[in-house]
């Protein structure tokens, strides 16, 4: 029997498929998981598959990241529409946040970005300077005068991006120590600019769904 | 239509209010902060506390019925309910302001059985509200050994209290109400230092800097919410109260 733990994103879901000793992670599009699992053994996240228990997000990206908590890191999960992190001290749950209003500074900002412009994640760079975008909307503004006085749409994509880590950081509380999990640990570009305020230490995208599994245990 | 009501808002000054029952003994008392989901008349900007858009449409909704608003302004409510009396003036409502501002002078002798009580947390914020003209003695509630603590004033969508266990204990605004002191700074930014504790205050209300600022002393969580929450700050509270 196999027994399945679901991440379900807004653009991307996560999957954990235990069986066994044997795990199996996935990702596929959110919009094709109805098609392609009817239920599961638990879940997080947004989705309305059947499942035997709902965890919630920021207890599943506690439960997942432990380990690294119990170290004292900050543990940052930066998505499609929102960002959460929870920070212990000395073994036990000090602090945390979630934006809850505004995914204007989020990864599915990027990705229309990088669509908008025709570009790939690996055409950004590490750039110094940085758009300040505690608002995103005015963020893209921002792009849109620079390029259109002639500035190289990547370059102005990864200032945005840079501002975005800057934010992410402040967001942060100014951690020292961040683990990033989703799938801006995949993107150079984000990563860099985050490390010239804290050290990084990225997780990758399953950590909710290895909490799924931790979670109770 | 017979005029049968006499509203207010916060915490009007208790001899007022004795005063006005005795005048108006079978008159109906009406909590213009609360949500009835009357319509929206649209009178106030769009980004503006949700309480005060509730006393405004509350009022004009029932105009036909009330006979005379009590007002708080002081410190006890806020500047926005200031300018919300004398708008309401203008518009042809007899308004009497209050300003309740009394400060407690043994903190030590205060009663405060429904704050710290087991009842559900709505239940306990409800209970204080309504005894603001009710007066009853509810001395014999029992008491919780708190887990949670809950800051703020009454949220306009009580359904985020239901998130809660019973044994959250009650502080912010709400308690100093019930202590009968609705201005006293002391009783409204006394928590207790090691009981975690959600701040909240309504959307573009002046108490959110407070909020923000204790909840940042006491290494709390600061939520505001605007007419009502959405799953995520919902979540956030969920996980806040999973993770303490």
């Amino acid at each position: 029997m196999t027994d399945i733990y679901i991440d379900a994103g807004t653009t991307w879901t996560k999957i954990l498929e235990v069986k066994g000793d044997k795990k199996t992670y996935k990702t596929i599009k959110s919009g094709k998981l109805k098609d392609l699992y009817s239920d599961c053994k638990k879940a997080t996240g947004h989705t309305s598959i059947k499942t035997e228990k709902y965890v919630n997000e920021a207890v599943a990206l506690a439960m997942g990241a432990k380990k690294y908590l119990e170290k004292d890191c900050t543990v940052l999960d930066l998505g499609s529409r929102d960002i959460k992190w929870v920070k212990y001290q000395n073994g036990k749950f000090k602090d945390m946040d979630w934006n809850t209003a505004c995914a204007s500074a989020t990864g599915a900002t990027v990705e229309m970005l990088l669509k908008f412009y025709g570009l790939k994640t690996e055409d950004l760079e590490f750039t110094k300077e940085k758009y300040t975008i505690t608002c995103g909307i005015f963020g893209l503004e921002k792009i849109m005068d620079d390029v259109s006085h002639g500035l190289k749409a990547s370059v102005a994509v990864s200032k945005f991006v840079h501002g975005l880590a800057y934010n992410a950081y402040i967001f942060t509380k100014k951690s020292e120590n961040i683990c990033i999990s989703g799938g801006f640990c995949e993107n150079r570009c984000f990563m860099e600019s985050l490390k010239q305020y804290a050290n990084v230490i990225p997780l990758g995208r399953y950590v909710l769904v290895d909490g799924l599994l931790n979670e109770n245990q | 239509m017979t005029k049968d009501i006499i509203a207010f808002w916060g915490y009007p000054e208790k001899n007022i209010t004795d005063k006005t029952k005795l005048e108006h003994p079978d008159a109906l008392w009406i909590d213009l902060d609360i949500n009835y989901n009357y319509p929206d008349l649209k009178l106030i900007p769009e980004n503006y506390c949700v309480i005060i858009k509730n006393i405004v449409n509350n009022a004009f909704c029932l105009k036909d019925r009330i006979i005379k608003i009590l007002a708080p302004i002081g410190k006890d409510k806020c500047d926005s309910a200031y300018f919300i009396s004398e708008i309401l003036t203008l518009e042809g409502f007899d308004i009497v302001q209050t300003v309740f501002e009394d400060k407690c002078k043994d903190y030590n002798s205060l009663k405060l059985p429904i704050s710290t009580s087991n009842l559900p947390l709505r239940k306990k914020v409800e209970l204080i509200t309504g005894n603001i003209i009710d007066r009853k003695d509810y001395q014999n509630l029992e008491k919780c050994t708190p887990a949670f603590g809950f800051w703020g004033v009454p949220p306009n969508d009580l359904s985020i209290l239901e998130l809660f266990p019973d044994n959250t204990e009650v502080f912010g605004w709400i308690r100093a109400v019930e202590a009968g002191y609705p201005g006293d700074f002391n009783i409204e930014t006394y928590v207790k230092k090691d009981l975690p504790t959600i701040f909240f205050t309504q959307a573009f209300c002046s108490k959110t800097a407070l909020a923000k600022y204790l909840a940042n002393k006491y290494e709390g969580l600061f939520i505001d919410i605007d007419a009502v929450p959405n799953n995520s700050t919902k979540a956030k509270i969920e996980a806040f109260l999973k993770l303490r």
